[in-house]
């Protein structure tokens, strides 16, 4: 088991002719620790994974496991175990074959091989199936051989590069169940690469989202911190709209008066709204952008309703746990999720309370002014 | 099929069997016209008088296994008691056929295989030219170059004798050189592998060659077979080439060169020619035959998501 350090870590397929894909990226990755990469496509996430595994070039920065200069050291050497996407199974060699062949090439001894490919099997309980092709096996147990393979090699770092993504949705949540006892059994450091963000949220101690690097910023790694303090406090407008589903309804507006503990903003809906945020390094009359979650908006006459807002229904999902309803607020989309049934239709106006602690407030560089307090809706 | 089909769909591949047959008759015709013809008396003639039954089939009394017994280093008599020799060396024109064949189609598969890896997996530059380049000269018939073969191998016969004029090895050396559809044939191949499993194989602890060996090789058969079955053919019916680098010895001949033997301009021994022909139809049959086990598809299942 290791840790994992990359530090200023560049990465850019033809220097001076392509753009970087990545730019200072800087994690510390303790021992046993569920890290999960997570962003839009294009953002470089497997690309980070690939570099740390040693199947792309390292452009600049450094990379460490367990303290060791890692940037110039084929893969086989770093220690780490890799479950790709497609699985990437030998076709022409059954299941136990697979799982054995790394272990053949370091030309580990007969009793060793079989040892460790009969205890990889028993976790994942592949017994059964040992004697099959993988063209013989279902997309789940593929992937599961997959995971036997890195296991057997008892690497220091496992690195699944979207692992669930070609699985069907019943059988992805019973892999992410899987993978995370996985990990309470192995206690190994696990690097995890996703676009979903509840398995990100689900599985990770700690989730770094990324965003598709721009020309002029420093670095595209947004945010690095634990899955509750990515949802409670992002640190720009970016996270907070990645990290949560449905999305985070953003609303423009003006600042006209700012507290140590709140601040009210003149929406362009003309709507004030109260917010618990400490907006003091701004000045009144900025232009801010309003947050609010559609889980946290709430019926006007519930207590915390101390905003209220209101907007044209365009569709409205009742899913019977849940309701969603789309709606259109002065021209921008507005998304609530409700509890309980709403009982509104297609061009109907509807008004919905924000509490004002729910409320989330970036100024005009998308930067996040700090929250003073949580929310949960009860 | 589970679509539902019109009634007219019926006639239509009614007439399709009907088309193929026909067209399968007109390809077998003269191959079964050859051998009918090396199983007739004399020379063959056309005679006017011969219904078209009659062509190939003159009538059990004139089958003779004379151009047989020549053509496998045996003597007959003659109607006249005369002892007729085998005029050629066949046998041996045979052998030399096949083991030249083989050897420069296994040398072509272990060529253009190593190469095609190099283009399919590799970045190194002026990949794409040296690419289309092979594609575009491959185009021009060895035909056009046989002046400059002819001079290459005679110079580099007077360095190396085992590779100039009139050796065997000068001949594979030269069929080497026609590698390139062979490159693109085997790279287009290797392109639908996902490369993922060489990662694996990498994270796994395999070097470039076991990745290669060990994963892409095993996966690769069929297109491998195919492209010695190709090679093979190519060569074993190959003359222009064969022609010019093999002169001096009769017995260093091809059967495909030294068929050519039968067809004095006097004197078309067309009998002779044609079991001569026959036989060296036999070992591409055989190859062939052997060959089919390997072409088999699907090897490539299972081992990513389709």
């Amino acid at each position: 088991m290791a840790e994992v350090t990359l530090t200023n870590v560049l990465k850019n397929y033809k220097l001076g002719v392509l753009k970087d894909t990545l730019r200072n990226i800087n994690l510390d990755i303790k021992d046993g620790e569920f890290i999960v990469f997570v962003g839009p496509s294009g953002c470089g996430k497997s690309t980070l994974l690939r570099m740390v595994a040693g199947l792309e070039d390292i452009t600049g920065g450094e990379l460490k496991i367990d303290g060791v200069y890692m940037n110039d050291i084929p893969p086989v050497e770093r220690g780490v175990g890799m479950v790709f996407q497609s699985y990437a199974l030998y076709p022409h060699m059954d299941v136990r074959e697979n799982m054995a062949f790394g272990l053949k090439l370091k030309k580990f001894d007969k009793d060793t091989i079989e040892k460790r490919v009969a205890h990889a099997s028993k976790i994942l309980g592949l017994e059964a199936l040992m004697d099959r092709k993988p063209k013989a096996l279902s997309g789940g147990q593929r992937q599961r051989v997959a995971i036997g393979r890195s296991i057997v090699q008892q690497p220091n770092v496992f690195l699944f590069d979207e692992p669930l993504s070609n699985l069907d949705a019943a059988l992805r949540v019973k892999m992410r169940i899987e993978i995370a006892k996985l990990h309470k059994e192995l206690n190994a450091t696990i690097i995890y690469v996703t676009h979903d963000q509840v398995e990100a949220m689900t599985l990770a101690d700690r989730i770094a989202v990324l965003s598709p690097l721009k020309d002029s910023a420093e670095t595209n790694l947004e945010q690095f911190g634990s899955p509750l303090e990515l949802y409670h406090n992002p640190c720009n407008k970016f996270v907070a709209g990645f990290i949560g589903s449905p999305k985070m309804n953003f609303l423009k507006g003006q600042l006209i008066e700012i507290g140590e503990e709140r601040c009210r903003v003149k929406l362009n809906t003309g709507d004030v709204v109260t917010a618990c945020v400490d907006a003091r390094r701004a000045n009144v009359g900025d232009k801010v952008e309003l947050g609010i979650r559609p889980e946290h908006l709430v019926p006007v006459d519930h207590p915390d309703a101390e905003n209220r807002l209101s907007g044209v229904v365009q569709v409205a999902e009742h899913l019977g746990a849940e309701s969603f309803v789309y709606m259109d607020v002065d021209g921008e989309d507005f998304t609530v999720k409700a509890a309980s049934e709403i009982p509104v239709d297609t061009g109907d106006s509807l008004e919905v309370g924000i509490p004002a602690k729910a409320c989330y407030l970036f100024d005009h560089e998308e930067k996040a002014f700090r929250r003073t307090s949580k929310y949960n809706r009860s | 099929m589970a679509i539902v089909q019109p009634k007219s769909i019926k006639y239509r591949i009614w007439a399709t069997h009907a088309l193929v047959c026909l067209f399968l008759l007109a390809i077998l015709f003269p191959l079964f016209m050859v051998v009918m013809i090396s199983f007739r008396e004399g020379n063959f003639a056309t005679n006017v008088s011969d219904s078209i039954f009659g062509l190939f089939f003159p009538g059990f009394d004139s089958l003779t296994l004379d151009h047989w017994r020549l053509a496998l280093g045996m003597s007959y008599i003659d109607p006249n008691g005369k002892e007729v020799l085998p005029p050629f060396p066949v046998l041996r024109w045979l052998w030399n056929s096949i083991y030249i064949s083989v050897v420069t189609a296994a040398f072509i598969v272990v060529l253009s295989t190593t190469s095609a890896y190099a283009f399919a997996r590799l970045n190194f530059s002026g990949k794409s030219l040296i690419l289309d380049c092979m594609l575009v000269f491959q185009m021009f018939p060895a035909v056009l170059a046989l002046v400059a073969i002819y001079a290459l191998f005679d110079n580099i016969g007077s360095y190396i004798p085992a590779l100039g004029l009139n050796s065997h090895g000068g001949l594979i050396l030269s069929y080497m050189g026609g590698i390139a559809l062979h490159i693109w044939t085997i790279k287009g191949y290797f392109e639908t592998i996902d490369a993922s499993l060489e990662e694996a194989a990498a994270i796994d602890g395999a070097t470039p060659w076991q990745a290669f060996r060990l994963v892409l090789l095993p996966l690769s058969v069929p297109i491998l077979a195919v492209v010695f079955i190709l090679a093979f053919i190519g060569t074993i019916t190959e003359v222009p080439v064969a022609s010019i680098l093999l002169t001096d010895n009769v017995n260093d001949y091809t059967l495909a060169v030294g068929s050519q033997q039968y067809m004095a301009s006097q004197d078309k021994k067309w009998g002779d020619f044609a079991a001569a022909a026959v036989m060296s139809g036999l070992p591409i049959t055989v190859v062939f035959l052997l060959a089919q086990h390997w072409l088999v598809g699907g090897l490539t299942a299972g081992g990513v998501k389709g």
